[in-house]
């Protein structure tokens, strides 16, 4: 088991380590064109989310929506402190990503004991109250319904990005990116990643050991909060304004399609999906609102048409298909 | 004296406009609870069609000027319950029994969600619709004054629980569906048709959500994406009162939304979303099983 385990590590390490190294080189043929750079910044940010959504979802089996949720406290708060208190945005990322961790620990510590679709409903209503409590949050700071503009750029080291040239955000980004998913491989390939494959292979056996699913479906969730809400907080010192639009379900139907475009699998799935759907995004743009439409359209067939290809990849773990 | 009486006054009349919202939300809590309990399907279209409903009876009421609401009931009541049996049949039926069906299923009526929504804000357009008052005056019994529309929402809402009710103990069908809520497997092997079932259900609980988007446009305006927050509402008190049952429902729909009429008057309409997440969050905290249901 371990070695096979150290194998399947190393070819994964390999996709994602050939997949950056792309990323990386990618810029040195289009720089000129800030348009594709854009986009491209556009894609590793979504990409990431939508990895770590994946990651939650198809490998630990918890059916959170609650992604966005995360993402938006992580923002607001990185936000919120570089703007008013003047925090070095490297501590801020950091808070943003902590304060969305303890969120998710918040929804978690009573929610992991329930079953799939019940988590799914929980997160899914999280997303749903998060953007009315950012406007209500208004005196505290959060900008209310118009959000929080003119938010500092991100600083390394002294250095701060500037908005003008897309370049350094795009590096900055893929290393962001990258240092995410190696955490997430860390995860998949360690002893929590085993006890996740013990509980798929014969949960009796694997609780009679001692791995307590609840506990690993919490550190998962707090991780994946985490990860997520320093998505966000990059998200917001590199596009310098958020408002509770971000939670608008136009985004959140994106992501989605990433996921299911990409497929459920640990990697590269969900990352590429977010490649095509912003491309496909763009080229729909002339459409305007009927955009949005054939993405719904597209989730209904694409679910449809591949159920299994889909959704193939949960564990059994969350198996709920059993009729009650 | 004279101060004492007006605040009673006032009180009463908040409590009975909680009674009356209650009802609405109790209708929609029913819906929301027999797709769960008897279908299994947690359908997030559900304040799709929540929208969908008003905006039928607006298209009615906008095309023809001598409409009124019981014409607009008896027409546009088939037609989301025709709406809901089409999803049960393209969208859902498919899926069921596949593996972890429970959460593609919640995926694909997502999308159906967007998809709905999508198609209102192309058809009706982002600004929102009022509907016509259902009826205008009001009457003094008691020295208080009562709407004649509420009135009339308080007593569609408790016919149509008492109606689903009856039908619910006395009709082959909805002895069926009390059949498969408590045991599915059960119900199939003493030959109830249970796909049939099911069709019926999404159609019932479709129909249901449509009539109380109707009974509720009158007060809020209609928008394509405004069905969200209604149904965070009544999903909220469908897990407070016991996901799948019916009692616990109507229970919970009694007992937030006159919470809900009490805090829009004490503390202002902003501080009712983050009253009805701090209900979610207690339900979660202390009983996430609600008051009468089991969950997990």
């Amino acid at each position: 088991m371990g070695v096979r385990k150290n194998m399947q590590f190393r070819k994964e390490l390999i996709t994602l380590v050939t997949v950056f190294i792309i990323l990386s080189v990618l810029p040195l043929f289009i720089y000129k064109n800030s348009y594709f750079i854009g986009l491209l910044i556009t894609c590793l940010i979504w990409g990431t989310m939508a990895a770590v959504w994946n990651f939650t979802m198809g490998y630990a089996g918890i059916f959170t929506f609650g992604q966005f949720a995360f993402f938006a406290v992580g923002a607001y708060i990185s936000g919120m402190l570089a703007k008013h208190l003047g925090v070095p945005t490297g501590i801020s990322m950091l808070a943003g990503g902590c304060g969305a961790c303890l969120v998710g620990l918040l929804i978690g510590i009573p929610c992991m004991r329930l079953k799939g679709s019940y988590i799914a409903l929980i997160t899914w209503a999280l997303h749903l109250v998060m953007g009315p409590m950012i406007k209500v949050a208004g005196p505290l700071g959060t900008g209310g319904s118009t959000g929080l503009m003119e938010i500092p750029s991100l600083g390394i080291g002294g250095f701060i990005l500037s908005r003008t040239s897309l370049m350094p955000w795009y590096y900055a980004g893929l290393v962001l990116s990258f240092l995410i998913l190696i955490v997430v491989y860390r995860f998949i390939f360690s002893s929590v990643g085993l006890g996740f494959v013990g509980l798929r292979d014969s949960e009796e056996f694997a609780k009679t050991l001692g791995i307590n699913e609840y506990k690993y479906k919490l550190l998962v969730f707090g991780i994946s909060a985490f990860l997520t809400g320093i998505v966000g907080s990059f998200y917001v010192h590199y596009a310098g304004i958020i408002s509770p639009r971000i939670l608008g379900l136009d985004i959140f139907l994106l992501v989605m399609l990433m996921l299911i475009i990409g497929g459920i699998g640990v990697f590269p799935g969900a990352f590429i999906g977010s490649f095509i759907v912003l491309i496909l995004n763009d080229l729909l743009r002339p459409l305007e609102a009927y955009r949005f439409l054939i993405f719904g359209a597209i989730v209904i067939v694409a679910i449809k048409a591949m159920p299994e290809g889909l959704l193939g990849k949960f564990n059994k773990l969350t198996d709920v298909s059993q009729r009650t | 004296m004279m101060e004492i009486n007006i605040w009673v006054q006032q009180i009463i009349q908040v409590l009975i406009s909680g009674i009356v919202t209650a009802s609405v939300y109790a209708i929609m809590g029913i819906g929301l609870s027999i797709i769960y309990g008897i279908s299994r399907v947690f359908n997030f279209a559900y304040g799709s069609f929540f929208t969908w409903g008003a905006y039928l009876a607006w298209f009615l009421f906008s095309t023809f000027s001598w409409m009124n609401y019981p014409i607009v009931f008896l027409i546009v009541l088939p037609v989301m319950f025709a709406l809901g049996m089409l999803t049960e049949r393209i969208v859902v039926r498919s899926l069921r029994w596949r593996a972890n069906w429970q959460v593609t299923t919640m995926m694909v009526t997502l999308g159906l969600a967007f998809f709905l929504d999508n198609l209102a804000l192309i058809i009706f357009g982002g600004f929102a619709k009022p509907l016509p008052p259902i009826y205008r005056g009001g009457i003094n019994p008691f020295g208080f004054t009562l709407s004649v529309q509420d009135l009339l929402m308080l007593i569609v809402g408790a016919s149509v629980m008492i109606i689903f009710g009856l039908f619910l103990a006395k009709s082959y069908i909805g002895m069926s569906m009390q059949a498969i809520s408590q045991d599915m497997t059960g119900a199939e092997i003493v030959g109830i048709p249970i796909k049939k079932v099911f069709s019926y259900t999404f159609g019932l609980s479709t129909a249901l959500v449509g009539m109380s988007g109707i009974l509720l446009a009158p007060r809020y305006y209609i928008s394509p994406h405004g069905g969200w927050e209604p149904f965070f509402r009544v999903f909220v008190i469908v897990a407070f009162g016991g996901l799948g049952s019916i009692r616990g429902t109507l229970y919970s729909a009694l007992i937030l939304a006159i919470l809900e009429a009490f805090i829009s008057w004490s503390l202002g309409a902003t501080w009712v979303l983050p009253f009805w997440f701090l209900v979610f969050l207690g339900v979660l905290a202390f009983r996430p099983s609600g008051l009468m249901g089991k969950w997990g």
